[in-house]
């Protein structure tokens, strides 16, 4: 394997773990509590930038880069800076707009919210340098292991890697926790679920903060690796290949989340932009990337819509093979 | 009328209306405590509307609602359930991708586990209470014959074994009292024999049931109490044998041919 062939496969492994924090989050919002998160990568920016201004020191005067805050604070401060900026973000949003909303009114109600932050971002340049966005954030630990851009994908995937372990570790306890199974019952039917008692709006909102701080870490480790964010990068079609993720994985398991992050990201996405240029139109290359997601969403959503691994039946202090003996005497006795 | 101690719920002088549409008209009436009353009435009498009023699903517009001693005008249906009130759908409502143990487990109130504190820091002390919620929702599902199908989803059951489950799920709250809306709607005979005695056992429990019914077999066999509403009034209380000799109740509701859902009335 050529070193240029490694380096590649590493850039890719670190795509994947950044990609996994954004499916895991939308696994938490989307995926257990079925709340239609269109504002997704709107909590992915906050956290990027948020990180990123408070990685970077004070914007110079003059040098007509301008941001907010500036405040030279090391890693991972800047990392909980962002999840925390999105998390607040996206508490602000479902106050808002949770209490009497639901489903489809609620996702248009996100769209508007990712037009308002674009919007606001790309024009009110004291922000984060309007559309040029931010660059120059500090890659963390690179000074105390002497990397160079080259060299530190490497410091970058342990780094990452840690992060997403407890991600994934909180979203599986998520997952398999009473909360979990309130949340599920309020994606199936809040109604219901109210008339058990359940407060259906502090728990949406708590899913949709948690989600939107995932985002915000993503977009955190975002920016701590390539340096740079600006509103080209959440565009969005990134929330809708971050929901086809999702959905060809298999939402309401944090497995099948990162399986989608896998499949989506980096087979699709990375795939489409290895077919040949047609000579004279470059342009047609992202216009397959967005046929293909659109044609995976719908052969899913006809073919497996609880996609690749499906959320599992949970037992109860039993075990799995138990009940399948138990099915099977069922069906002798039946016989 | 009863007076306020042997009646949990008491109705006053209610209103709702949808727009220019009033659903529910200065409604009155109230369920002793302990019985199983009956709330019968043509299709569009507001029995439904009156209902979700009550259960806090709809807002109370006029009059006041008084349940267990306490003025609950304007609550939540989350804090009536949580005070002991709680209410079935006219249509199956089953958490569709929870297995039948889950829509049992999730329906115990007051679970204070039931938060992201919960889910991270306090595992071991919450393995502990999911074993009791476990074993008592399975001995519930045994009483209503689920348990066999307890790790299924509970959306692949059939029209009938969701009705048991409803009202298995109510019974792991442990409700006061329990509004039934139309339990025996597309139920066949034999399951409503069973669902009947399942009520009788929940009353025997000390649970109070409120149950809208249009089968009148089923309201005259079980229903200590039968208010009839019409036009979005309570038209009389009492007896299905007091509402036959009521030529008001027999007009509005029960028909002059004499039979209502295959009842002799």
């Amino acid at each position: 394997m050529t070193s240029s062939t490694g380096y590649y496969i590493a850039n890719l492994a670190a795509y994947f773990l950044i990609y996994c924090t954004f499916t895991l989050g939308l696994n938490i919002s989307f995926g257990m509590t079925g709340i239609l998160d269109f504002a997704f990568v709107t909590f992915m920016a906050t956290g990027a930038y948020f990180a990123g201004v408070t990685a970077l020191g004070p914007s110079t005067p003059g040098s007509e880069i301008y941001y907010i805050l500036g405040l030279n604070w090391p890693f991972p401060l800047d990392l909980l800076v962002g999840a925390a900026a999105a998390g607040l973000l996206g508490g602000l949003v479902g106050l808002l707009a949770m209490r009497r909303l639901r489903s489809d009114y609620l996702a248009i109600v996100m769209v508007a919210v990712w037009t308002i932050a674009w919007n606001l971002v790309s024009n009110f340049s004291n922000l984060f340098d309007g559309t040029q966005g931010i660059v120059g954030v500090p890659q963390p630990l690179s000074t105390n292991f002497n990397t160079d851009p080259n060299s530190y994908v490497y410091v970058f995937i342990p780094l990452a890697a840690i992060v997403i372990g407890i991600l994934l570790v909180i979203g599986y306890c998520i997952e398999r926790s009473p909360f979990g199974r309130a949340l599920r019952a309020v994606r199936a039917d809040p109604d219901v679920a109210s008339t058990f008692g359940k407060p259906t709006f502090r728990l949406r909102l708590t899913s949709v903060m948690l989600a939107s701080a995932y985002a915000g870490i993503g977009g955190a480790l975002t920016i701590e690796f390539i340096g740079a964010m600006n509103t080209s990068g959440w565009a969005i079609i990134e929330t809708v290949i971050v929901f086809t993720a999702l959905l060809v994985g298999g939402r309401g398991n944090v497995f099948g989340a990162i399986l989608g992050a896998l499949l989506v990201r980096i087979v699709i996405i990375e795939g489409t932009g290895l077919l040949p240029q047609i000579p004279g139109h470059p342009e047609l290359l992202g216009a397959f990337r967005n046929i293909a997601i659109g044609v995976v969403v719908i052969l899913v959503l006809v073919f497996r819509p609880q996609g690749v691994l499906p959320e599992r039946r949970r037992l109860y202090f039993e075990q799995p093979n138990r009940e399948r003996k138990a099915r099977k005497s069922i069906r002798a006795i039946s016989k | 009328m009863l007076s306020a101690s042997d009646a949990i719920l008491q109705v006053e002088h209610v209103s709702h209306a949808f727009g220019g549409v009033r659903a529910v008209q200065d409604c009155t009436f109230s369920v002793p405590a302990g019985s199983i009353s009956g709330l019968i009435g043509p299709n569009g009498a507001g029995k439904t509307t009156a209902i979700n009023v009550v259960g806090g699903a709809l807002k109370l517009q006029h009059g006041r609602v008084r349940y267990a001693g306490v003025d609950t005008s304007g609550w939540s249906p989350a804090q009536m359930a949580r005070q002991g009130l709680l209410r079935t759908f006219q249509l199956s409502r089953e958490f569709a991708r929870l297995t039948v143990l889950e829509n049992v487990l999730v329906a115990a109130t007051g679970q204070i586990d039931e938060t992201l504190r919960g889910a991270l820091f306090r595992r071991r002390a919450i393995r502990a209470r999911e074993r009791q919620l476990v074993d008592q929702a399975r001995q519930i599902l045994s009483n209503f014959g689920l348990d066999a199908l307890r790790n299924d989803w509970a959306e692949t059951l059939s029209g009938g074994q969701k009705r048991l489950l409803e009202l298995a799920r109510a019974v792991m709250a442990r409700p006061k009292l329990l509004l039934l809306d139309e339990p025996m709607a597309g139920v066949n005979p034999a399951l409503i024999d069973r669902i009947e005695g399942h009520l009788r056992e929940l009353r025997d429990q000390g649970l109070t049931l409120l149950l809208v019914e249009h089968n009148l077999n089923v309201v005259e066999r079980l229903c200590d109490l039968v208010i009839v509403m019409a036009e979005g009034r309570t038209l009389a209380e009492g007896t299905l044998a007091d509402h036959r000799a009521n030529p008001e109740v027999v007009r509005a509701y029960l028909g002059s041919s004499g039979t209502v859902g295959g009842a002799r009335v």
